[in-house]
């Protein structure tokens, strides 16, 4: 008898449970509206902030990821920086004079420009900061903004150990006077420059440290920007930065300092923001639902093209352009980023994402997203021609690919809603799923090991051609490995021929690339990723870029 | 009793060795170098390994990795903090684990030991059901459940307390992970307990003593919970393993810097040098307590030393 | 009887003599009383010990509702799927983030697809189904992030956590119970590596190795498998060793092996059978302890891959909307908890019900 009961009770127990939990989830609508009413008044004040990782290095040639980027840029300045468009405006350079030829750039350091321990910051700093990121020891990973992509002279052959640092084309002319040598001209060298791989270190600082201890702790690295490290331990969930009283332009910051907290949970991080704990949070598209009509959700481009990638090299049905079109053609971009993504992520019918690269006459370069709407659209019915085409050519109609994806749960679910769309739009199509970590994902594609991948590319400097350059023949990043003589040629011509100095005709080349990728569906583009921001409604002035630096906080104010 | 030490001592030492080679060959087998990523050229990618010693044959590695596992030096981060030595990593966030995980035993023995005992007594009463409900759900709900309800309930609906964890009130911040990972063990206690109990209650020698005049507060504590205090010492190790999977999840929830939380990023960043040393750390620690329990409970209660050196 | 007597005789063996010397006659011998007052033992009257063992247990009201939940929630798991219109993978992502309606129950002014969604902004009250007109439209434990039907998905998850935690456990079992009787019949020299071997295994924390083994291996349902598999099984060993210690001294065993039985006889026909009792006990233990280890899991990530689920990656799915839309969670844990519960009630039922020494405690 007595168990009977104990059942009861059990079962009551777990109702009771439930109730809790659904109580618990009633009523939350008091908070975040006292929250907003309540907005401190004081100005300065500390800006909470929340990441989604820790800070993999405070080493400005070792970092590549963007909350190590943004933590960098607090407390260091480059020679340039962006401003609130994201165009790059001087910051320690006072002066830039480029020669004719466009291959010589020589930059004045401002005098007013000093470290955090009293040194000034000269010419010399950035010559053993960017000697660091191309030195093979360092093993830097984004040495290639050095060579490939900024053409430096020497760099290449510095970082494949064919040559000594020291011949980096790179000089300290004087104290606070830097030349800096190109292989060939650079139309956006000066947005490379506010990248953190171009800043300057501190040489006799960083000579004066244990090996391996800088960037550690706050003792260990030098300020020379708007914020100052002030608590922070490798891989810590919580550190601060105050502001830096010796700051040249320390006038112009507002904030007292800044508070970054890192969480991974965005569940929890949204309601530590409806606490008020933190005054800026970022959202998975979960959370949106709840926050979709609040004034206080800021969408902000984040630059990154999820796309899908097809091994035609090794797949012979992908082989067939007809095919690859088909299956561009058959997914339905809009319903991913409005039902699968939320958080304001963009449909992408493009290999160039946009809203990252402006061109000469100041227009984005995939501003117009209907382009190559006659090769790449949500149009199910001219999938289903294109299949028709690809079966006759193939001489099958039916056929099994496997989805290559990462373990992501954003992906993942993607991921199941391309199998759906594809399987329904192109009869005969078998699309399995195969997860897989990251780092493994990354090695099967580059191998070829893959038939269809879902993965991704984040720009790294103001210009198409961050993404053109994937597809010429031979780049480790063209997956499909793809090959065509004539994209090859026009990407040469853009790079090193003979559009370097004709600005006008390079937007027009990178164009027609574009055009050969779409015209094959070498890609099939998907969405281009953003981040829905909850940001308290007494601040301003934080600034959202895609590229390099995602956040900057230097004329933020907390009202 | 020398001899019974120094053979657990030694079979310990093999277990860690057996770990180590697993783990590494674990490691060999990781999906990946732990170098991948998009943005990385070939010629960087072994300029990487060469930089770690992943060049070398496997026999160099294995001997160069056994012999600085031990010495506390487990290489260096690759993703989460590039190039941060890994025992510095984890200095800093073990104390804290501890701490959480200890508070939690200590909450979870202490309050299923009570309501154990509550149980035994009030056999078939209200009591005896409640402490029933509490340690089958303990039993029954995953710990991040409960940790999402409290943090939900206290920290969020009540302000009561925070929802993140703060260097500045490790105390205030520690209640609420604690509970949440308490559970599980508070309720395995409980039960157990109260089996323990019934059985030593239920005994001859209680009896004797009943009838010799010792009652009340005396005889239990004196004649029952001594008695049955000593298995549950031995329930408690493997909890306290099973505690150690609970604050993966908890401590993710909770923002706690502490190890869990690091073994959680690290498996999904691929960090694999990380997995492989906190596998390690807690590998350690489970083969220490085990050694202690083992050698406590060998000196406790004689019969069991003899009956283990019987068979072995 | 006297016939009988007549029948049994001629079927005796003993010396010829007998037989012909004496001649019995019907009334040789008579019936000395009858049933009533031959005297049964009453008090420790001898049973058959299956018996006896299914006495206890249905006598034990947990186990049996118990026992009894575990088979409506296996028939839901089998046919739950098969109620609906719907696959657990088929997507409509214009009905996603549905309430749950249920037939019937939709006047009663509960299950009728009302939400009230907390937004930052204040409560909102919707209902998908109205929204888009759809009257006949029921999901009846409402609809997740791409538009499937919880039920049909929890049922779906249910099956795989289920057949997950099977397989192990029966794997565990058949591979810890050899392990453990032959290392316990040896004895000697093959006990003692055997043991060290289950000992330096067992000093392998769990999590330790599932996790590693998750990483290293393709994701699937045999990985799983194969993960919880590998330590699981040190506790069923121990138990059958220490039963096998036990009974092999005993007379039964003696007597079949001066028979000439052979080892694997005496192994598997004489002991075993002996011990089915604890180790059912056991792979019952085992059961829960692999649910909750594929939910954990799940939950770091390292779960069954999409588009499959399990109640584990259903959990910490929906997880991330708990604020927003809580009743998609709360479905995968009812079903999750309770299965936890019935299976350990179950198993302490079985352990009392084997060992009757335990139950009159």
């Amino acid at each position: 008898m007595k168990l009977t009961k104990q059942i009861g009770v059990i079962v009551l127990a777990l109702v009771m449970v439930i109730g809790l939990i659904g109580c618990g989830t009633k009523g939350a609508e008091t908070s975040p509206a006292a929250d907003a009413s309540a907005a401190p008044v004081a100005t300065g004040g500390t800006l909470n902030v929340m990441v989604e990782v820790e800070v993999a290095s405070l080493d400005p040639q070792i970092a590549t990821d963007g909350t190590s980027f943004e933590v960098i840029a607090d407390f260091t300045d480059g020679l340039k920086q962006m401003d609130a468009d994201g165009a790059a405006v001087n910051a320690l350079c006072a002066e830039e004079t480029v020669s004719d030829d466009g291959l010589t750039y020589t930059f004045k350091i401002r005098d007013d420009a000093n470290w955090s321990n009293g040194d000034p910051v000269t010419a010399d700093d950035f010559v053993f900061g960017w000697q660091r990121a191309v030195d093979p020891a360092n093993a830097s990973e984004y040495s290639y903004m050095m060579s490939d992509i900024g053409q430096i002279k020497n760099a290449a052959e510095i970082i494949a150990g064919k040559k000594p640092v020291t011949d980096l084309g790179v000089t300290a002319v004087d104290e606070k006077t830097l030349k800096v040598e190109l292989n060939v001209p650079v139309s956006y060298f000066d947005s490379l420059l506010y990248f953190p791989t171009y800043y300057p270190i501190n040489r006799a600082f960083y000579e004066g440290l244990a090996t391996g201890t800088f960037g550690t702790s706050p003792a260990t690295v030098l300020s020379n920007g708007a914020f100052i490290l002030e608590s922070y331990e490798p891989a810590t969930l919580n550190f601060t930065l105050k502001k830096n009283p010796n700051y040249y332009d320390a006038d112009k910051v507002q904030l007292d300092g800044l508070n970054y907290q890192v969480i991974k949970d965005s569940q929890q991080a949204l309601m530590s923001y409806q606490n008020g704990d933190l005054d800026i949070v970022k959202l998975s598209g979960d959370q949106v639902d709840q926050v979709k009509d609040d004034p206080e959700l800021n969408v902000v481009g984040a630059g990154y093209l999820w796309y899908l990638t097809m091994n035609g090299h090794d797949v012979e049905a992908l082989g067939n352009a007809n095919m690859r079109l088909a299956i561009t053609n058959a997914i339905n971009r809009e319903t991913i980023v409005t039902d699968v993504v939320k958080d304001g992520s963009v449909a992408t019918y493009t290999a160039v994402p946009p809203q990252f690269a402006a061109g000469p006459d100041g227009s984005d370069f995939s501003g117009d997203q209907t382009k190559f709407a006659d090769v790449c659209a949500d149009d199910t019915a001219k999938a289903a021609e294109y299949y028709a085409k690809a079966c006759d050519e193939l001489g099958q109609n039916s056929f099994t690919f496997e989805l290559l994806v990462e373990d992501q749960t954003e992906t993942q679910n993607v991921a199941t809603v391309l199998k759906e769309q594809l399987e329904a739009a192109l009869p005969g199509v078998t699309l399995n799923i195969k997860v897989e970590p990251k780092k493994q994902r990354v090695e099967d594609i580059q191998s070829g090991k893959y038939e269809v991948c879902l993965t991704r590319w984040g720009p790294d400097y103001a210009d198409p051609m961050t993404y053109l350059a994937m597809w010429v023949t031979g780049n480790s990043n063209n997956y499909g490995l793809w090959s065509n003589a004539d994209y090859d040629a026009i990407i040469a011509d853009c790079t090193t021929g003979k559009y370097v100095t004709d600005l006008e005709g390079r937007w027009n080349a990178m164009y027609d690339a574009a055009k050969i990728v779409m015209d094959e569906a070498v890609i099939a583009p998907i969405y281009t990723k953003a981040d829905a921001n909850m940001i308290k409604s007494n601040i301003t002035g934080i600034e959202f870029h895609p590229v390099a630096l995602n956040r900057v906080y230097k004329n933020t104010v907390k009202g | 009793m020398k001899k019974y030490i120094f053979k657990r001592v030694l079979i310990s030492i093999f277990t860690m060795l057996a770990i180590t080679l697993v783990l590494f060959i674990l490691l060999q087998l990781m999906p990946g170098s732990p170098f991948n990523d998009e943005k990385l050229t070939a010629t960087q990618k072994a300029a990487l390994n060469a930089k770690y010693g992943l060049d070398q044959p496997l026999i160099v590695q294995y001997a160069k990795y056994v012999f600085n596992m031990f010495k506390g030096d487990f290489g260096v981060s690759y993703n989460i903090s590039k190039n941060t030595p890994i025992s510095q990593l984890i200095q800093s966030r073990l104390p804290i684990s501890i701490a959480i995980g200890g508070m939690a035993v200590a909450l979870g023995a202490i309050v299923g030991l009570f309501l154990g005992i509550v149980a035994a007594l009030k056999h078939n009463t209200f009591w005896d059901t409640f402490c029933t409900i509490i340690s089958v759900l303990g039993v029954s709900v995953p710990s991040y459940v409960f940790a999402l309800g409290l943090s939900y309930t206290f920290g969020f609906k009540l302000s009561w307390l925070p929802m993140l964890y703060t260097q500045n009130s490790p105390i205030a911040s520690s209640v609420m992970p604690s509970i949440a990972l308490s559970l599980f063990t508070l309720a395995s206690v409980a039960r157990f307990t109260r089996t323990e109990m019934m059985e030593v209650l239920g005994s001859d020698y209680m009896l004797l003593a009943e009838s010799k005049g010792v009652y009340g507060g005396p005889l239990i504590v004196r004649h029952a919970l001594r008695n049955s205090l000593i298995p549950i010492v031995t329930v408690l190790a493997p909890l306290i393993v099973d505690l150690m999977t609970g604050s993966l999840v908890v401590e993710k929830i909770f923002s706690i810097p502490g190890v869990g939380s690091l073994l959680v990023t690290a498996i999904q960043s691929n960090d694999y040098s990380v997995v492989i040393a906190l596998s390690f750390i807690y590998s350690a620690m489970y083969i220490g307590i085990m050694l202690a329990v083992d050698i406590l409970y060998g000196i406790i209660d004689p019969r069991i030393r003899l009956a283990k050196e019987g068979t072995n | 009887m006297a016939k009988i007597k007549k029948k049994r005789l001629a079927t005796v063996s003993g010396p010829e003599i007998y037989k012909d010397t004496y001649e019995f006659q019907p009334d040789d011998f008579t019936l000395r009383g009858d049933v009533e007052t031959t005297r049964i033992d009453t008090n420790f009257a001898s049973q058959n010990y299956w018996l006896e063992v299914r006495r206890r247990f249905f006598a034990n009201k947990g186990a049996f509702v118990s026992l009894i939940l575990v088979i409506i929630l296996g028939l839901l798991a089998a046919f739950g799927p098969l109620m609906t219109n719907y696959s657990y993978k088929e997507q409509n992502l214009s009905q996603k983030n549905f309430a749950p309606r249920v037939q019937g129950l939709e006047h009663f002014g509960i299950f009728d697809g009302d939400e009230s969604l907390k937004t930052t902004t204040g409560v909102k009250e919707i209902n998908g189904y109205e929204e888009k007109g759809l009257t006949d439209t029921y999901y009846w434990f409402g609809s997740d992030v791409l538009g499937r039907d919880i039920w049909t998905r929890v049922w779906e998850g249910t099956r795989i956590s289920l057949g997950i935690a099977l397989c192990a456990a029966i794997i565990d079992m058949l591979i810890g119970m050899s392990y453990g009787l032959i290392s316990g019949y040896f004895g000697g020299k093959v006990d003692n590596i055997m043991c060290r071997i289950a000992e330096i295994i067992n000093g392998i924390p769990r999590l330790v190795i599932v996790t590693l083994l998750m990483l290293v291996l393709p994701r699937g349902f045999i990985t799983i498998v194969f993960a919880l598999m590998i330590t699981e099984w040190i506790g069923m060993s121990r138990i059958a060793r220490a039963e096998m210690l036990k009974l092999k001294e005993q007379e039964f065993v003696l007597a079949s092996r001066t028979l000439g039985a052979k080892h694997f006889f005496i192994i598997f026909s004489e002991i075993l059978p002996n011990i089915i009792g604890q180790i059912i006990t056991q792979l019952m233990f085992c059961i829960p302890t692999a649910i909750f280890t594929e939910a954990f899991l799940s939950f770091v990530g390292l779960g069954i891959p999409v588009p499959m689920c399990s109640l584990g990656s259903l959990i910490s799915d929906a997880f991330n909307s708990f604020t927003t839309h809580p009743y998609q969670i709360i479905p995968p844990i009812l079903v999750l908890a309770l299965l936890m519960l019935c299976f350990n009630m179950l198993a302490d039922g079985l352990r009392e019900a084997f060992d009757p020494k335990l139950k009159e405690m």
